[in-house]
């Protein structure tokens, strides 16, 4: 019993890494593109509304502070992200 | 010998080479690390940083390296034979490829998923960077040339086919906008662009679309790839390049697919001579066959791609080794597919690489009960759609480079339009002024001078880590010497003939071509030139790492 | 016209403010005019808007972060505390953040990015705007008179408004589209993913209330700007050029209000000859002001002898100002 059910998982798995490996032929770059533009422009929104953070003050701080506790987790990635160098080899990635 | 052996011989190379000698390296000189926290895990920013399965990344890293250089390499090598190309195939392979695609993503794996700039910035020099871009234009202007050339003499070839490519891009475009815009579930959009296409394929098979004679043919579809292309670089690049890329993996996937399942089905032997001469017009099979043969074996183009995208989603060290060598592994399988399927092609056959190509393929859908003339047709369509794919993007990263090249110095070039037009125009005057085989082998040359800089990188990073890095230095070592001895032989030829006037046979050349000579001659120079000032650059680094790693050696001591 | 008769002309008005450059007399016509309409039986609030708020000190009680206060029988005032209410806002979106994400204490970055918020220049400013937004719309008062602050500022209230709602458009925009991308990219992986965007849903609140503050600025039936100026030339062109700002703004402006006017009956008696100099020399702006804003100007409020403070004095003010207290 036990054997077989082993059996079954190892071959749903192997579909799944089949149908992983196809997808990743087919469609990933596209939606990785998709994801990374819209991280872009989290990326902007954050910059907007919290831009005091790096030192550029743009809007009302009173209401980049109400939006503040949604965009925490991001709050580093994005810092790193704006003040990291960037090369043009990065078009690539 | 028959021409199932070509993908078992290469089934067993794949076997051996990932579960020996690249688990060996894995584990004992990069020790993998399952634990530690790879870049997309640390910096997971849903921008350039994603954690992906190592599935997805398998098949991402495989359809970014695989393109028309793996399948056109070897039949353009038939020249010398089946046999040199099948040894190179799976030894070079073997023992450097993978180690090239690995390595890279390593490096980058281990230095927080930074660039191939950023990395011979900080490991070997500053000014390797700038040399570095200067090059990479110069390598995408070759890729461009030969490409264009590819595309414009399969459609020139195969005039039942162009209309089908036209519609590809339109299909493209609306494909584009159903993902972006609509609701339509995936797999409908993708059967309405598959349709577009077939359907347009099978009116193409009722005539011939051709303009003129056979040269203003050709230049029409010159033209054809390089508007083609103008929209590749300008549009956005969901609009246009995605969605073409997407149905054209389909597309190309369906003819690789019947090519693999007739070979298998009817094992057809190898009609080319297994050795043909160590020349084959003109070119020695030293240095020349290992830059002919560039993807398929090793080649400078999979060292950047592992180092940028795939690095920055690998979620685990481990992942590394099945995803870059692992796909690397695939992509000689591609190479050995396409060398059986002009293996089999009638041993004096004459003809440029998609004819030679289609030829076989149509022997291929003979084997199979379809008809051969629905393979002559295909032959064509994969070569010219596998060239055009790659040809955009190429176009595409000329512009950026010159922004970012001469973005200073020259403010226009900023604009998006100038800097395409450019490279358009440059890409023009050297397909019509060059000569194939030269253009192909000085693209062949850049190609591994990258891959050598890219195992150069990865050889500095590793003495840098105090790692035994000989498994990387000595592929270098040959890469680098092989190919340098490549160019000075291709521009030797070039600049003799431009020189003179005459070709290597003593004919009278037209003035065109020699002025083609001496573009590409001059191009071949500075690309020597760039590779020498790396390679000593390299080496300073080198030395300054092994000379560290002596002096802490005697400290422990 | 004169004032009253402008209220009793505009039954629907709700929203009364005066504006003019600092020191000429807003907050006095605020409190008389808050005086006046309570007499009438209205309930009416009199807030400031101004960081420097002198309301506790014209109705001589500290009323400053204590709410709406009841002055009188039906005139209640409020000053507001924002620097309270900025530090009470700064807890609150700490306390958000831990249940949110179930932290010990807040990460040092983002801590320091909160504290640091309330040295920001224009967080006073935002803060206040936003009080408004629940003062006027959580009350039940008749009149809600606005003591705004100086022109300069005031006109910087007024963009913040539409600058304000310039911002959460774009942004709203910015987040519809990351959707698409995000929706987009469900698409291509065959996932189902139906995320509502939270954060749209808050920029949503926000514009409401920006909005709904906003709205009050440019109501035509609702509210009431008026301009106080004395009668001296450079008060006269800057206000002249307010007016154009405001009116382009969309503010209805209602009338002018001249104050500290000199009594021309002091001739007649016995004064200093400066006092003298200045009576003289305020008659060319008072004819200017005719000219300039003709039957526009509602009010012409004299120069008290003493400062305005305590209720006798606002009284006395409102009874220049309307005409006889009913």
């Amino acid at each position: 019993m036990g054997e077989d059910k082993k059996e079954k998982k190892k071959g749903i798995k192997f579909g799944k890494s089949i149908k992983e490996f196809v997808y990743g032929m087919a469609a990933h770059d596209t939606a990785r593109f998709a994801l990374k533009t819209r991280g872009s422009m989290e990326h902007l929104f954050i910059l907007i509304t919290m831009g005091d953070m790096l030192g550029i003050p743009i809007l009302p701080p009173y209401y980049s502070l109400r939006l503040l506790p949604y965009v925490v987790p991001q709050i580093s990635t994005w810092k790193r992200r704006m003040l990291r160098e960037k090369d043009f080899t990065d078009t690539l990635a | 010998m028959n021409s199932v052996l070509l993908p078992v011989l290469g089934a067993v190379v794949y076997l051996v080479g990932m579960r020996v000698y690249a688990a060996y390296v894995d584990r004992k000189v990069i020790g993998a690390d399952p634990k530690r926290a790879t870049p997309a895990r640390m910096y997971a920013d849903g921008v350039d940083f994603m954690p992906t399965s190592r599935s997805i990344l398998f098949g991402y890293q495989f359809k970014s390296i695989a393109g028309a250089a793996p399948v056109l390499g070897p039949i353009i090598a038939i020249k010398w034979g089946w046999l040199p190309g099948l040894v190179w195939i799976l030894l070079g392979t073997f023992f450097i490829g993978w180690v090239q695609d690995y390595t890279s993503a390593m490096v980058s794996l281990r230095n927080d998923g930074k660039t191939f700039g950023g990395i011979s910035f900080s490991l070997i020099s500053p000014r390797a960077r700038t040399i570095l871009l200067t090059f990479i234009y110069l390598y995408l202007l070759l890729i461009a040339a030969a490409f264009t050339n590819i595309v414009a003499t399969a459609l020139a070839n195969a005039p039942r086919i162009p209309l089908a490519i036209a519609v590809l891009a339109v299909a493209g475009v609306i494909v584009g906008y159903l993902i972006y815009h609509g609701r339509t579930h995936l797999a409908i959009v993708t059967v309405i662009g598959l349709a577009l296409f077939y359907g347009a394929l099978v009116l193409n098979g009722q005539f011939d679309l051709r303009f003129g004679s056979d040269h203003t043919n050709w230049l029409v579809w010159v033209i054809f790839a390089l508007v083609f292309s103008l929209f590749g670089a300008l549009l956005p690049i969901w609009s246009f390049v995605q969605p073409i890329n997407y149905l054209s993996f389909y597309i190309v996937l369906i003819g690789m697919a019947i090519a693999v399942v007739g070979l298998v089905v009817k094992h057809p032997a190898m009609q080319r001579p297994l050795f043909a001469g160590f020349t084959a017009d003109s070119l020695p099979l030293w240095p020349m066959l290992f830059v002919t043969i560039a993807c398929g074996a090793i080649s400078g183009w999979h060292g950047v791609v592992s180092s940028t995208g795939t690095s920055r989603q690998l979620q685990s060290e481990t992942d590394a080794r099945p995803v870059a060598a692992g796909a690397m592994f695939l992509e000689m399988m591609l190479a050995l597919i396409a060398l059986a399927i002009v293996g089999i092609t009638a041993a004096g056959a004459k003809g440029t690489p998609d004819q030679l190509f289609a030829s076989g393929l149509g022997s291929i859908f003979g084997f199979l009960h379809l008809p051969e003339k629905w393979g002559l047709a295909y032959g064509p369509v994969l070569i010219a759609i596998l060239a055009i794919t790659i040809l955009y993007l190429v176009v595409r990263f000329m512009r950026i480079a010159a922004n970012e090249l001469m973005g200073r110095v020259m403010p226009v070039m900023r604009v998006p339009a100038i800097g395409t037009v450019l490279a358009l125009v440059l890409t023009f005057v050297l397909v019509t002024t060059g000569t194939f085989k030269y253009i192909w082998v000085l693209f062949g040359s850049a190609n591994q001078l990258m891959a050598s800089l890219a195992l150069m990188i990865g050889s500095i990073w590793l003495v840098s880590e105090k790692k035994k890095a000989g498994f990387a230095l000595v592929p270098m070592v040959f890469m680098y010497l092989t190919t340098m001895a490549a160019l000075v032989l291709t521009c030797w030829q070039l600049l003799r003939q431009a020189a003179t006037g005459l070709s290597l046979a003593g004919a009278k050349l037209p003035a065109g071509q020699i002025a083609g000579n001496w573009i590409a001659g001059v191009i071949g120079v500075a690309l020597f030139g760039a590779a020498l000032v790396l390679a000593y650059d390299g080496t300073t680094a080198l030395m300054r790492f092994g000379r560290q790693k002596r002096e802490t050696a005697k400290g422990v001591a | 016209m004169n004032l009253s008769q402008v209220l009793a002309a505009n039954p629907k008005m709700k929203y009364i403010m005066f504006g003019g450059k600092g020191g000429l007399g807003k907050t006095t016509f605020s409190a008389a005019a808050a005086h006046h309409l309570a007499r009438q039986g209205h309930k009416v609030l009199v807030f400031s808007v101004d960081p420097q708020a002198s309301l506790s000190d014209i109705f001589q009680r500290d009323i400053f972060g204590k709410g709406a206060t009841e002055i009188m029988p039906n005139l209640f005032a409020q000053e507001i505390d924002a620097d309270r209410r900025i530090h009470d806002f700064q807890n609150e979106i700490r306390k958000r953040i831990l249940d949110r994400y179930g932290f010990d204490k807040v990460p040092d970055e983002i801590e320091s990015y909160i504290a640091a918020a309330s040295s920001e220049p224009a967080m006073e400013e935002s803060a206040i705007f936003d009080a408004v937004v629940d003062i006027v719309f959580h009350g039940e008062y008749d009149y809600y008179i606005y003591d705004l602050v100086p022109l300069g500022h005031a006109l910087y209230y007024l963009s913040m408004s539409s600058i304000y709602d310039e911002w959460i458009n774009k942004v709203t925009e910015l987040r519809s589209e990351m959707q698409r991308y995000d929706k987009v990219a469900s698409k291509l992986k065959s996932e189902e993913k139906s995320e509502e965007d939270e954060i749209l849903t808050e920029l949503e609140e926000i514009r409401r209330r920006i909005n709904l503050s906003s709205s009050i600025f440019t109501d035509k039936e609702k509210t009431g700007f008026f301009f106080v100026v004395t009668p001296e030339e450079m008060t006269i062109l800057d206000t002249k050029k307010a007016e154009g700002l405001f009116s382009k703004f969309g503010v209805p402006i209602a009338g002018f209000v001249v104050n500290r006017v000199i009594p021309e009956s002091l001739l007649s008696e016995k004064i200093p000859d400066y006092l003298r100099h200045r009576i003289e020399l305020q008659r060319q702006p008072i004819t200017k002001i005719g000219e300039v804003f003709g039957d526009r100007v509602v009010g012409s409020v004299p120069e008290f002898e003493r400062d305005i403070t305590g209720l006798d004095m606002i009284a006395k003010v409102a009874e220049q100002l309307f005409g006889g207290a009913k």
